[in-house]
Formats: structure tokens, C-alpha cells, sequence
């Protein structure tokens, strides 16, 4: 490559401004209330918007569980019950972990993914905007889901890892508790989609020669961050669903004296040690972002770098069992597990001398976002040295539930968190269009930095401090004193930077597109703020350069060359994607998203009263009954409306789609979805195993005493496979009888699967083998139960389906039913191996 | 049609391997040639099923890559946690 500086970069160029008035498009015409309006923020779908709300949401919940991470400090101050009483400690422990892990870091983060991620990409918006929406609000509700839980006799008190049998209503028996398990499953699921999303965007919305390997390195962050979360939170998910019905329904698998326990621990880890780099990647992406850009060089090694990002992304799913070297799992294993962990950390080493090397080969500017960078991969430095030494078994025999646990992941987390706040700083002015002050962004990072180690680092000199309890020895109130005092700087330091931010949104001087002379990215290719469908444009990097063409194809702008008619061309464009913007009727708003979700909180709220499958007796059943059922109702409805409404975005005509070439945008979200759904039925079916490995094999007999009705089911599932298969023939021939008679045909034998499946469960039950009969029984009911919410979930959808083949639907256009079909088939599948593993092995 | 055929044969196929699982049971095999037998017939008849009626074999590779990369984090959670107590 001999290009210059300037174009051998992420796919950029050096950006001039001059081109970029901001397009003039009527939001109004486009369904789009005005950003003052609290109507455009309840509608909007466009990614840009949808990135502001999760950043400003994030926002809250760090202020929130920072006020109860001083409680903790304050505790703290000297060893025995303080301000808190025991009980309040634990729920202030338990609540400041779920909520700093995963409704501030993580959701941070993704505010600047939806913002950033389509313009570093080159597309209008992601793949599907309205689902987008969607996840942003299940994503807030389940955040409230959480606060209120507050107020159901006391939150979870179990700590954040939620460890059995710990969590199972025995011991945490308040409802608050089940909420925010609830909790956790609604932000799960609105996770999902948002992986869905992200990855369908990344892989096929790609502009012409936006390569994998070009793509902007905080950008390749998410996509294998996204990578990460479809399959880790699946596990998450079968995890949470489990102890939901061992909390509601009364099944007892964490409640199992053989293996209950560490079967949670397998689960929770399996998404948790992931789940650490789901939190770090997005930080490494604008480390190494904002270390580019502030000394105006390429990252040293960058395509090792990629390649490091790669392995430890792979490697995160390999370590899990490092968090329970002092469980009962053996030695061997342990060994294994070791090695795999120290494997881990030498990719690590790459990406911080990767790092390090562009600081000593570029010329550093110190701005507040560079500041914050640097700060962050110092402390990650240190988090990560003093991780390897958990990674030793030997070493984790002493070190774990102390002290150093505790500082070693604040180092690594809240150091990840420490370069997003830098990004705050980075792409305030993109975002806004105002600049932030420098001075205090500067006094910010001063008081940050120092608060933080004297946070922090005196919790390694105390580390032999009990980990979750307020005791500890009183030769070591002095490190403690000295962290209560870090802690208060800490959190005194966001006052600055909130005073800062909310002046500068009225007084900042006014940003040009790219305010940071030297910046690669396409992001700063266009104006600040960038208009509603990002470029004046079609963008291309097939010349090596970053050039906006019309729609005919033809050069309009380039975003290197400064010609003299640059200006003029600037204006005939904004003309010419006006007229696409109007062409296309792209739609940027949905009432819908924003009642699902509220009809999902209601829904779960309701539910979080149900103990042993009934709700408590007298008012407050009924009031928890009456709102579940309500929640249900906004919620069915709501989702029908979505299904019905109109709503169109177009894809780019040309883009660089590898691996997924040839897959249609909708089908690889469907693929994708269904991968994930691969991990929750694996992880429930490994469960079954597990469980039953830890019971004994072979002194296991199948519940129900006779295969023949699982025979018949599996008669009826494999009929509606075929005949679902029949209506697609009958859909691409346009024959619309067969079609409605082929889909009511497999509406029926989906009933009769689920009739015959009632039939032999209440036949079970009068036998006295209930949910709660024992964990063989739950294994058999909750396993199956999860597959025949499947069906019920896909004869819903094919209510849909016929309704509309009724009159008419598909006949042009057979993908839906071709999709629905793909979802059918996998729950077919997946009946194909519990048939023999619960009726015949 | 022939695609009409050919989904008409798997069909007869598939009930006929599921009748045969069963039918297996009975055989007085040894439990775990059963087993191995029996998981042997569900794996042939899911890859037929996605194979065909998902017709992955005419997709591209890459969403067949997608999935078995989910059933291993699936099969290797399973398999690691169950010999971590063996």
C-alpha cells in the first residue's frame, strides 16, 4: 500500500468541511415531530435518536447506581452495620452490580454504537430501525422494571452474580426479587434484537469497499461485540428463564442437591466471563479510535490487532469455569481452565503494545476524549495484570471473595467505562454540534483519574477485606477511609462533567463536522449533527477514498479532493437527496415500539407476585393478576399493530455484504435470531444433562411411563413441517386457496400438538407429578414447556399469516411465509431431540 | 413439481426414522448402542430437515457456518459442564 497518510486509514479521508452545510430535509414530511417535541422521542426510530435516548438513559442508571455505590463507601467508612442495616447492605451491593453491568456500561456503550456504527459503515440507518426502537424501550422499561422492584418488599440481596441456590425464593423470597430477575429477562431480550439488528447492519449494509478489514476500528468493536452477546446472553436467557420457573412455577432445579448450584454457576458463567469482553470491546474500539485520531497516525499493527480482537472473542466463551475454581468441579478441569485463561490474556498483551507503540510512533494531542483513552488502557493495564493472578488456581484459592476480586474487576470494567466517558467527550460535538469546554473537560479527567486510584487501588492493599459483607478487620480502616474519599471525588468529578456538557449544549462554540483536524472515520465526513439519513449521497469507498455519489452513480462529491466547484457541488447534491429522501419514503417513526414495551413491563410486573403458580390471596393478587393480564392485552394488541403497520426502509442497492452475500436482509435476521435460539435450547437441554449426570444417568427413568403420545406429537410436528413447506409451493405458484388451506392445516396440527401435550400433562399431574414434584419432573416439564411456548409463539404468528393470506397477502411476495417456515422447521428440529431424550432414553 | 416430490419422500422418511426410534427402544440393545443409535436417527433427521425444508444446502455456507458455531457453544457448554463433575 503506498497510499498517503491520509487515505491508508479506516476506510477515510481527511474531511473538509467546506462541503458540508447540513442537507436541509422537511423531518416533518417523514412522519418526524421536531427534536423539542416530547412526541419525536417516543416515535422516533432513527438510529441517531435511538443512540441519544440510550446514552442519556445510560446516564441515569449510572447516577443511580453510583449514589448506591457511595452507600456501600459510606458503610464502609468503619467496619460493623453503619448507616445500612445488613439486609439494605446486600440489596445496595446486588443492585449497584446488575445495574452498573448491565443497564449503565454495556448500554453506554451501545448509545454510541447505534449512533456511530451506520455512519462509520457508510448506511442510512440500521437493518431495521423500528425493532431498534423496540429494543431501546425494552431496554428502559426493564431498567424501571428494576426500580421498582425497590418497592416489592426489598430488591434481590443475592449479589450480582444471582448465585444458587442463593437466588431461588427460599432464600430471597421478597417479589422484588422475582422482579428483577424479570427484570434481567426483559433487558435480554431486548439485547437479542439489538445483536440481531447490529449484526444484519454490519454484515450487509456496508458501503461499497467498506471491507471487513477496513471497517473503522470502533465499529469492528461492536460487530464482534455483538457476535458476543447473540450467544452469551442466550445462555444468560435460559438461565433466567430457568430460575424464573423455579420462583414462579415452584420447579427446582438451583434448589437440586446434586448439581443445582453449579449448574448456575456453569450458566451464569458461561455468559458472564463473555460478558466482561462485551463490556471491554466497545472501550478498546474508541481507545484505539481516539488513539488515532489524537496522534494523527494509523493503530501500530492494527490488522494484529484485528486479529487479537478475533481471538479473544473466540477465547471469551473457552475460560468460563475460572469463576469456580473453589466449587466442587475437579482438578483436571480446573487445570484446563487455567490454561485457557492465561491463553487469554496474551492477545491482550498484543492489543496494549499495539496501543502503546502509536503513542510512542505518533504525536500525541492531549484533548479531554485522549485523556480518558489513555487514563482507560493505564487502569486496564493494571486490572489486567492483577487478573492473571486470579486466573492461578492456586493463587484464587486465597484471593477469591476478597478484596482483590473487587478491585481487580473495578480496574478492568470501570476502567473499560473510563475510556466511554472519554467518548462522551470524543463525540459530544458530532452528536450535539456544540463543543464541550476543554478546561473542565480537562479538570473532569483530573479529578476522575485520581479519585478512581484512590478508589480502587487502596482495595488491593486491603485486599484481604471479605468480599459482600461490611466486616472486615480494623487494622485496615485506613485503606477504606482512604476509598471512601476516592469514591466521593470520583462521583464529585461527574458533577463537572454534567455542568459542562449541559452548559455547553447553549453555549459551546458551534463544532464544525470534524473538529479534531486529523479523523478517519466517516462520521466526520458529514455535518454536526448529521442530517437525518447521514449523507449527501450514496457513500463508496471503491476508489480507496471515502466519495459520496448520486443516485445514477456519478461522482457528486469526494470528501478529499477541495476543488473549486466543491461548493456548488455540495449544494446541487443536497437537492439531489432531497428528491431520493422523497423517492424512497423511508419511515422514521413507530408509536408501537414504545407500547410493547410498556405492555411487557406490565405484563412481568403482574407476574412478579406468582409463587408456586398461583398469585397471593386477597388485593394484591388481584391488583397483580388485573396488571399482568392488562400488560398482556397492550401487549398482543400492540404487537398486531406492529405486525400491521406499514413501515418501509429501503437497503442499499450496492454494499459490501461478505460473508452473507445472496441472503436477503430479513431471512439473515431470522438465521441470526435462530442461532441464538440454538444456544437457549442447547443450554436448556444441557441443563437436562447436566442435571441428570449429577443425579446419576442411568437411575433416571423417563416421567412420562409411555412414548406413544411423544411418538404421536412427534407424527403431528413433522405433518405441520411438511405442510408449512406445502403452503411456501403454494404461495411461489399464487395459488391462494392452497396457500390458506396448507397454512390453517398446519394451525391445526400445532393444536392438536398441544392438545395432546395438555392431555398427557394433566394426566401427569393427577398422577401427583407436578412442577415441583422434583428436579427429574421439572427437567421434563420445563424443557418441553419452553419447546410448546414455541409452538404457541409460531401459531400466533400463523394466525397472522393466514388472516392476512385471506385476503390476499403473499401471493407476490411468498417471504414471510418462506421465513415463518424457517422458525416452524427449528422447532421441529428441536422437537426431533427432546422426543427421544425425555420419553425413550 | 419435483420439489413437491422430493419434500413428499423426506416427509415419509422422517416418519419413518421416528417410528424406527421408538422401534429401536424395544430391540433389547444394549442401553447405550440405543442411545448411540437412536441420537444417530434424530441427528439424520434434523439434518434432512434443515438440509431441505430450511434448504440450507442452497443457501450460502456462511449461514450453515452460523448455526453449527451455535449448536458448538452449545454441545461444548454441555459436555464441559458435565465432565467438570465427573
Amino acid at each position: 500500500m503506498t497510499h498517503d497518510r491520509h487515505t491508508e486509514t479506516d476506510g477515510g479521508a481527511t474531511i473538509d468541511d467546506e462541503f458540508l452545510e447540513p442537507v436541509v430535509v422537511d423531518e416533518s414530511e417523514m412522519g418526524l415531530p421536531p427534536m423539542t417535541s416530547v412526541k419525536r422521542w417516543l416515535l422516533t426510530t432513527n438510529h441517531k435518536d435511538v443512540g441519544i435516548l440510550y446514552l442519556v438513559t445510560s446516564l441515569f442508571f449510572f447516577v443511580f447506581a453510583g449514589i448506591l455505590a457511595l452507600l456501600i463507601r459510606l458503610q464502609l467508612w468503619s467496619p460493623g452495620e453503619g448507616i445500612l442495616s445488613a439486609v439494605a447492605y446486600n440489596q445496595t451491593v446486588s443492585a449497584h452490580g446488575l445495574l452498573m453491568v448491565f443497564w449503565f456500561i454495556s448500554p453506554l456503550a451501545f448509545g454510541f454504537a447505534n449512533y456511530v456504527v451506520p455512519l462509520q459503515i457508510g448506511a442510512k440507518d440500521l437493518a431495521f430501525p423500528r425493532l431498534n426502537a423496540l429494543s431501546y424501550w425494552l431496554y428502559l422499561f426493564s431498567g424501571l422494571l428494576f426500580l421498582v422492584s425497590f418497592f416489592q418488599g426489598g430488591t434481590l440481596d443475592g449479589g450480582w452474580t444471582m448465585y444458587a441456590p442463593l437466588n431461588i425464593a427460599t432464600y430471597t423470597p421478597n417479589i422484588g426479587a422475582t422482579t428483577v430477575v424479570l427484570a434481567l429477562i426483559l433487558f435480554t431480550i431486548g439485547i437479542t434484537m439489538s445483536s440481531v439488528n447490529f449484526l444484519t447492519t454490519i454484515h450487509r449494509m456496508r458501503a461499497e469497499g467498506m471491507t471487513l478489514m477496513r471497517l473503522p476500528l470502533f465499529s469492528m468493536s461492536i460487530l464482534l461485540t455483538v457476535w458476543m452477546m447473540l450467544f452469551a446472553f442466550a445462555a444468560l436467557l435460559a438461565a433466567l428463564l430457568i430460575l424464573t420457573s423455579d420462583r414462579l412455577l415452584g420447579t427446582s432445579y438451583f434448589a437440586a442437591d446434586a448439581g443445582g448450584s453449579i449448574l448456575w454457576a456453569h450458566l451464569f458463567w458461561f455468559f458472564g466471563h463473555p460478558e466482561v469482553y462485551i463490556v471491554f470491546f466497545p472501550a478498546l474500539g474508541v481507545m484505539a479510535e481516539v488513539f488515532q485520531t489524537f496522534t494523527g497516525r494509523r493503530l501500530v499493527g492494527r490488522k494484529w490487532f484485528v486479529a487479537s480482537m478475533v481471538l479473544v472473542a473466540v477465547q471469551s466463551f473457552m475460560v468460563w469455569m475460572h469463576h469456580m475454581f473453589l466449587t466442587s468441579i475437579n482438578l483436571p478441569v480446573k487445570t484446563l481452565f487455567m490454561a485457557t485463561t492465561i491463553g487469554i490474556s496474551l492477545p491482550f498483551d498484543l492489543m496494549v503494545f499495539a496501543l502503546i507503540y502509536t503513542l510512542v510512533k505518533g504525536r500525541v494531542r492531549f484533548t479531554t476524549p485522549f485523556l480518558f483513552a489513555f487514563g482507560a488502557l493505564v487502569l486496564f493495564i493494571l486490572g489486567g495484570i492483577t487478573g492473571v493472578f486470579l486466573g492461578a488456581v492456586v493463587l484464587d484459592y486465597e484471593f477469591r471473595g476478597t478484596y482483590w476480586v473487587v478491585a481487580h474487576f473495578h480496574y478492568v470494567m470501570v476502567g473499560g467505562a473510563t475510556a466511554l466517558f472519554g467518548a462522551i467527550y470524543y463525540w459530544f460535538p458530532k452528536i450535539t454540534g456544540r463543543m464541550y469546554d476543554e478546561f473542565l473537560g480537562k479538570v473532569h479527567f483530573a479529578m476522575y483519574f485520581v479519585g478512581f486510584n484512590l478508589l480502587y487501588f487502596p482495595m488491593f492493599l486491603a485486599w484481604e477485606t471479605p468480599r459482600r459483607v461490611y466486616e472486615y478487620d480494623i487494622g485496615l480502616t485506613p485503606w477504606h477511609r482512604l476509598a471512601t474519599i476516592g469514591a466521593f471525588l470520583l462521583g464529585a468529578s461527574f458533577l463537572v462533567m454534567f455542568y459542562n456538557l449541559y452548559r455547553s449544549l447553549s453555549v459551546g462554540e458551534s463544532a464544525p463536522a470534524n473538529p479534531w483536524e486529523y479523523a478517519t472515520t466517516a462520521e466526520w465526513a458529514v455535518s454536526s449533527p448529521p442530517p437525518l439519513e447521514n449523507f449527501p449521497g450514496r457513500p463508496s469507498y471503491a476508489t480507496g477514498m471515502l466519495s459520496f455519489l448520486t443516485a445514477s452513480g456519478t461522482p457528486a462529491v469526494s470528501g478529499g479532493g477541495r476543488t473549486d466547484g466543491g461548493v456548488a457541488d455540495a449544494h446541487r447534491l443536497d437537492t439531489q437527496s432531497a428528491h431520493d429522501a422523497h423517492a424512497h419514503h423511508d419511515s422514521h417513526a413507530s408509536p408501537w415500539p414504545v407500547v410493547i414495551a410498556l405492555g411487557a413491563f406490565l405484563a412481568l410486573l403482574g407476574l412478579s407476585a406468582l409463587k408456586q403458580g398461583a398469585f397471593p390471596e386477597g388485593v394484591v393478587g388481584m391488583v397483580y393478576g388485573g396488571t399482568a393480564l392488562f400488560g398482556s392485552v397492550v401487549l398482543a394488541l400492540s404487537l398486531v399493530q406492529f405486525g400491521r403497520e406499514s413501515f418501509h426502509t429501503s437497503e442499499p442497492d450496492v454494499a459490501e455484504r461478505w460473508p452473507f452475500a445472496g441472503v436477503e436482509r430479513t431471512k439473515l435476521g431470522v438465521w441470526i435470531f435462530l442461532a441464538s435460539d440454538v444456544v437457549l435450547f442447547g443450554a436448556f437441554i444441557g441443563s437436562y444433562i447436566f442435571i441428570r449426570v449429577a443425579a446419576g444417568w442411568m437411575g433416571w427413568e423417563p416421567v412420562p411411563h409411555d412414548p406413544v403420545p411423544g411418538l404421536v406429537n412427534t407424527y403431528l410436528l413433522l405433518t405441520s413441517s411438511f405442510s408449512v413447506v406445502l403452503a411456501l409451493v403454494a404461495a411461489q405458484k399464487r395459488n391462494r386457496t392452497w396457500l390458506v388451506a396448507t397454512l390453517s392445516l398446519t394451525f391445526l396440527l400445532g393444536v392438536a400438538f398441544l392438545v395432546n401435550k395438555g392431555l398427557e400433562w394433566v394426566e401427569l399431574f393427577h398422577e401427583g407429578v407436578t412442577f415441583s414434584s422434583g428436579v427429574q419432573a421439572s427437567t421434563f416439564y420445563l424443557t418441553t414447556g419452553l419447546h410448546a411456548v414455541h409452538v404457541i409463539l409460531g401459531l400466533l404468528i400463523l394466525g397472522f399469516l393466514i388472516a392476512r393470506a385471506v385476503g390476499g397477502a403473499y401471493l407476490d411476495d411468498e417471504r414471510p411465509v418462506e421465513y415463518f417456515g424457517l422458525y416452524w422447521h427449528f422447532v421441529d428440529i428441536v422437537w426431533l431431540f427432546l422426543f427421544p431424550l425425555f420419553y425413550i432414553l | 413439481m419435483t420439489s413437491t416430490k422430493l419434500y413428499a419422500v423426506i416427509y415419509v422418511v422422517l416418519f419413518v426414522m421416528a417410528t424406527a426410534q421408538v422401534l429401536v427402544e424395544f430391540a433389547g440393545l444394549s442401553y447405550w448402542l440405543a442411545f448411540g443409535v437412536i441420537l444417530a436417527l434424530s441427528a439424520v433427521k434434523a439434518l434432512l430437515v434443515a438440509g431441505y425444508y430450511q434448504h440450507l444446502l442452497f443457501e450460502p455456507r456462511s449461514i450453515s457456518y452460523l448455526l453449527v458455531v451455535g449448536l458448538l457453544a452449545a454441545v461444548g457448554l454441555t459436555l464441559a459442564a458435565a465432565y467438570s463433575i465427573s
